[in-house]
């Protein structure tokens, strides 16, 4: 084997290993991304919650339209059922009860039966 | 039903103490019974215009030491007003001030109720036609509370750029999505910024595109009212001075506002 053919079969595997490096390199790419990925879905990031803190006017302003607006209306009245927050409010009784229930949910309002009445009120 | 109106401003310095408090005066001159509540517990400053002995403070009735109307004090006698003017003090000692700094969110959402309750009985007890609050500016927890407890709101604005910027935020922000009626008034116009005739009517509908609000009228900047403006009730010592007739001329218009709600 002469200088010439050893420094073309040098060449030919620098080539070789270099793409293998590629290969390699993109491989590596794809699993950081896989891990990315997998830590997503085991532990997504948690989205800013304003659920379970008192209901002063910094969760006020947080609050969807129409659940700011019924909110507002039982901060106003302490204690309401459904019909009472939808005579303040103008909008129909079934909405506000769905409303309500809604702040239950989120920790902002309680309710309690009072014989067969059902009122909301907010726990301080 | 007793009228709630707030006082608010992006930035300080607008004049909002003077506004609220000859607004309660002239409303009270007009027979009107009027409350009158210093809701800017950071830096009261009410008590130096009214010169009462306070026996509770507004700060007690939020902490549930006396009623509303224990905190309230008639100095309509004092100014021979037709109607009644009851003004409710903020505490202005340091230590009142500093308690008030370390509020927690469970103590405001009670004093937000607090509020919200007295309102309906301060119309109730006292019969009044008018609540109006003079708040902090800015955002904070005890100027929210009485806009969120106010059917109006007068946003008073200078003409500055920083206060101009701020107030649009603030509309969108705070006043909208409490679904809040608010009516811009500018304060504190410099002399060479005030337009006379046809400028001034070319400046309110500028003002009223730009901020999209009813406008409530502009107020130039008085040397006589920054002198002595603290040290009386303009609208009562000197009924025809430019200032007091501006201010009558916002009451209308308020009352054309608070009609359409």
């Amino acid at each position: 084997m002469n200088v010439d053919e050893n420094s073309s079969n040098i060449v030919k595997l620098l080539r070789e290993l270099n793409g293998n490096v590629e290969n390699l390199s993109s491989k590596i790419d794809r699993m950081i991304e896989l891990q990315a990925s997998l830590t997503e879905i085991l532990s997504p990031k948690k989205k800013p919650s304003y659920e379970g803190l008192p209901l002063d006017v910094a969760t006020l302003l947080s609050l969807p339209d129409h659940l700011r607006k019924t909110a507002l209306a039982l901060s106003e009245l302490g204690e309401a059922t459904a019909t009472e927050i939808s005579k303040k409010t103008g909008r129909v009784r079934a909405a506000e009860s769905d409303y309500l229930n809604q702040l239950v949910t989120k920790g902002y309002v309680a309710k309690k039966r009072k014989s067969h009445e059902v009122y909301f009120y907010i726990e301080v | 039903m007793v009228k709630a109106l707030a006082v608010h401003s992006y930035k300080g310095g607008t004049g909002k103490t003077s506004i609220s408090a000859n607004l309660a005066a002239l409303y009270a001159a007009q027979g009107y019974n009027v409350c009158l509540l210093d809701y800017d517990f950071k830096a009261p400053s009410i008590q130096v215009l009214f010169k009462t002995k306070i026996r509770n403070t507004l700060n007690d009735f939020l902490e549930e030491k006396c009623e509303i109307s224990d905190a309230l004090h008639d100095v309509s006698k004092k100014y021979q007003m037709k109607g009644r003017l009851y003004v409710g003090f903020a505490g202005a000692s340091t230590d009142s001030m500093r308690e008030m700094m370390t509020k927690d969110r469970r103590w405001e959402m009670k004093a937000l109720q607090r509020t919200l309750s007295a309102k309906n009985k301060l119309g109730d007890e006292l019969r009044a036609d008018y609540l109006i609050f003079d708040t902090s500016p800015g955002v904070s927890y005890s100027s929210i509370n009485a806009l969120a407890t106010s059917d109006f709101v007068i946003l008073v604005s200078k003409m500055d750029e920083f206060d101009m910027e701020g107030t649009k935020e603030m509309v969108h922000g705070i006043y909208d999505s409490l679904g809040r009626k608010t009516g811009l008034l500018l304060n504190r116009i410099p002399t060479e910024q005030f337009p006379l005739g046809a400028g001034q009517k070319e400046l309110e509908e500028a003002m009223a595109r730009t901020f999209n609000l009813p406008f409530l009228g502009v107020i130039p900047c008085y040397c006589d009212i920054q002198v002595n403006g603290g040290k009386y009730l303009f609208s009562v010592e000197q009924p025809k001075h430019p200032f007091s007739q501006e201010l009558s001329e916002v009451i209308k218009r308020v009352d054309q506002q608070l009609k359409a709600i």
